[in-house]
């Protein structure tokens, strides 16, 4: 039959059916739109974090704040985020709409816009509960700290008894030493849980103070005092499981700890979590964390564009993430970290996670302090040629 | 089989002729090409870098200083030398644990042996990745093989392979038995039924028969294989990487952690170099095989 139609007709045809789609379409739009100020959030997290957002987040806010509308969009693929800030930088040299409210992501690692000053500024005046957020969590003025990880240990209680759980990192030293063969950490290259657990022995032999690590420069009197930390570590090789045997990654590290081969190691927060709330570790693993100074864990952040259409509800919707309700269910949800202050969560949370939990969170900056350390670990700590410490 | 190839050019047909040589050169032309522009062009400039450059990226004279520094740093020189050694053990078990294999599933007929043949071709269908994880948790302690050791009263502290070198050799061997199978039954098929049918009636034994006829026939099949194992395990990625000790390590896995972790793109570039030479000399043996064959065959 449509052969029979000439070309050009059915073009014709075509073209008027998909006008007519069109304008129906934007009919609908339109009249959703006379009531409502939509904002459009971009996120480039994984599958757990878009879907809190999603079935959490964003139906809590919206239920709260009435007027607004977000639409949220996954930009996952590729440089996701990049293109969204490419199209904001845009926007921002010709005054157009750069039809993105609020993004993922941290600004440290968009130097040109930064540079352009897309990214607005955002302080206790603008976000009211900044106050709440932990100390040394907001990086970057223009980067909103709202969830957070951190490396723990984790432990299996049916084998050491949770008074015995070192708390500090010189008694975890001792620990180590005295269980050869029971403790296990990842290669810092392989997996965060190893890297800060190597951060950690950097802090301690360089006065515990993690704010002298910034991620703007970097300080080469610090670097050289990296070989203090390869005694310490080198001191605990052949402690280490099946005599300095170190896995590749973070998920082997928690198998490690699951099939009892080790009875301790350091893990991430939120894969220790979710590895316990899905069978995949044993209800009998227990996590903390040192009390004289924590493991070093990361923070994610949201970033809101100087030139937001919506700059108002992108800076409500910023002030909304801090609220209690929001940060318990990052514990609750997807099993991350608040990024505020415990004591602002519920009582009962609190209890629960109170081996864990730390006034503050300290940030190891990587960038250029990372290099040297990971050939400095596989040079001076894994090594199969230098014997002689 | 050459010569029936010349024969099908388009010599019958009536509009332009198009010479066989020249048709011969456009068809091979755009898979050439691609490989001068993405493998030959970058490799060369690479070892150029090495030799003329230094690791700042300024122009000087020719000099070693690189493959100096790489064979003064006892780490990088573990490194290789391990490499060497996971790779001549691994196709040294592979051929050995193949080669009767072959042999069984060359001549015998049974039910057995056509339905082992499929077994053998499993592991072809298992990406790395896969491979890796299911060697750790065969590997690790209260893994398949601890478990197994337990319940037939081996009582003894299981030492496990998953961290040592031998994780990695048996990972890789596993990896490449059935490519090597094939390779190796099909360097059999070629020994004909028939030539071994005369040999023993001219009152030839089984051992006669193996080490004067199928032998020498099999030389160029096992060089082939040979050859391909060293060059696939020398260069193997993902089973390094998450099986195996932090050191030493093999060169795939340490070049990418000089280049990315370590950010010394010179030093992961000599070593790139020092390794595809390694692999050269053995492509060239391969080459050499596989030439040699056509030019008989003719």
């Amino acid at each position: 039959m449509l052969g029979s139609r000439s070309p050009r007709r059915l073009l014709l045809h075509t073209a008027l059916l998909l006008a007519l789609v069109l304008s129906l379409a934007s009919n609908i739009t339109k009249s959703d739109a006379q009531d409502k100020i939509f904002l459009n959030v971009y996120d480039n997290g994984d599958t757990n974090i878009t879907d809190w957002w999603a079935k959490t987040i964003i139906p809590a806010f919206e239920k709260a704040n009435p007027k607004y509308k977000i639409n949220y969009f996954i930009a996952r693929s590729g440089n996701g985020i990049q293109n969204i800030i490419d199209r904001a930088l845009a926007a921002l040299q010709t005054g157009a709409d750069p039809q993105v409210d609020m993004f993922s992501g941290v600004p440290g690692d968009y130097p040109d816009a930064l540079k352009a000053g897309l990214f607005l500024e955002v302080n206790e005046k603008n976000v009211p509960l900044l106050k709440t957020v932990l100390p040394g969590a907001q990086l970057s003025p223009f980067g909103l700290p709202y969830r957070g990880s951190q490396v723990l240990l984790a432990y299996d209680s049916t084998r050491i008894k949770d008074s015995d759980v070192p708390r500090t990192f010189p008694d975890l030293i001792k620990w180590i030493k005295a269980n050869p063969g029971e403790f296990v950490y990842c290669r810092p290259d392989k997996g965060g849980s190893g890297r800060l657990f190597v951060a950690r022995a950097i802090y301690e032999v360089t006065g515990k103070d993690p704010s002298k690590f910034t991620a703007d420069k970097v300080d080469q009197e610090l670097v050289k005092q990296y070989p203090k930390a390869w005694d310490l570590l080198r001191d605990i090789h052949t402690s280490i499981y099946d005599n300095g045997s170190y896995p590749a990654g973070n998920t082997p590290t928690l198998q490690l700890l699951a099939n009892g081969s080790v009875s301790m190691i350091t893990a991430w927060s939120d894969q220790s979590l979710q590895a316990l709330r899905n069978g995949q570790l044993p209800k009998t693993i227990k996590l903390a964390q040192l009390t004289d100074l924590p493991f070093p864990g990361g923070y994610a952040y949201q970033i809101i564009p100087k030139n937001a259409k919506n700059q108002e509800g992108a800076l409500a919707l910023a002030n909304f993430l801090l609220t209690p309700e929001v940060q318990a269910s990052a514990v609750t949800v997807i099993g991350g970290f608040p990024a505020v202050a415990w004591d602002v969560l519920p009582k009962e949370m609190q209890t629960e996670f109170n081996s864990v939990i730390a006034k503050s969170i300290p940030v190891w900056p990587e960038g250029q302090y990372q290099p040297a350390a990971t050939k400095g670990w596989y040079e001076n700590v894994a090594t199969n040629i230098k014997q002689d410490s | 089989m050459a010569t029936q190839a010349n024969t099908a050019a388009p010599t019958t047909s009536r509009g332009v002729r198009i010479p066989n040589s020249l048709l011969g050169y456009l068809l091979i032309a755009p898979p050439f090409l691609i490989m001068v522009v993405l493998i030959f062009f970058p490799a060369m400039q690479s070892v150029i870098r090495t030799l003329f450059y230094t690791p700042d990226g300024t122009l000087i004279n020719f000099n070693l200083n690189r493959y100096i520094d790489f064979f003064q740093d006892p780490i990088a020189v573990s490194n290789l030398l391990f490499t060497f050694r996971v790779t001549l053990i691994s196709i040294a078990v592979l051929f050995l644990l193949c080669f009767p294999l072959a042999l069984y599933l060359r001549f015998s007929s049974s039910r057995i042996a056509a339905w082992l043949q499929t077994v053998i071709l499993v592991p072809l269908f298992v990406p790395g990745i896969v491979l890796a994880y299911a060697m750790i948790r065969f590997l690790s302690g209260h893994g398949t093989v601890d478990t197994f050791l337990h319940t037939i009263g081996v009582t003894a502290r299981y030492r496990s392979w998953y961290l040592k070198p031998e994780g990695i050799m048996l990972s890789l061997i596993w990896e490449n038995i059935p490519f090597t199978i094939m390779i190796l039954t099909a360097g059999l098929r070629q020994v004909s039924n028939e030539l071994i049918d005369s040999a023993r009636d001219v009152g030839a034994n089984n051992w006669q028969i193996f080490w004067r006829i199928i032998l020498p026939l099999i030389q160029r099949p096992a060089l082939i294989i040979l050859s391909l194992n060293f060059l696939g395990i020398f260069g193997s990625y993902t089973v390094p990487y998450l099986l195996g000790p932090a050191a030493p390590q093999m060169m795939g896995v340490y070049m990418q952690q000089t280049f990315t972790e370590y950010q010394d793109r010179a030093g992961a570039e000599t070593q790139a170099v020092i390794t595809f030479f390694s692999c050269a000399i053995v492509g060239a043996l391969y080459v050499r095989a596989v030439t040699r064959q056509r030019v008989e065959q003719r």
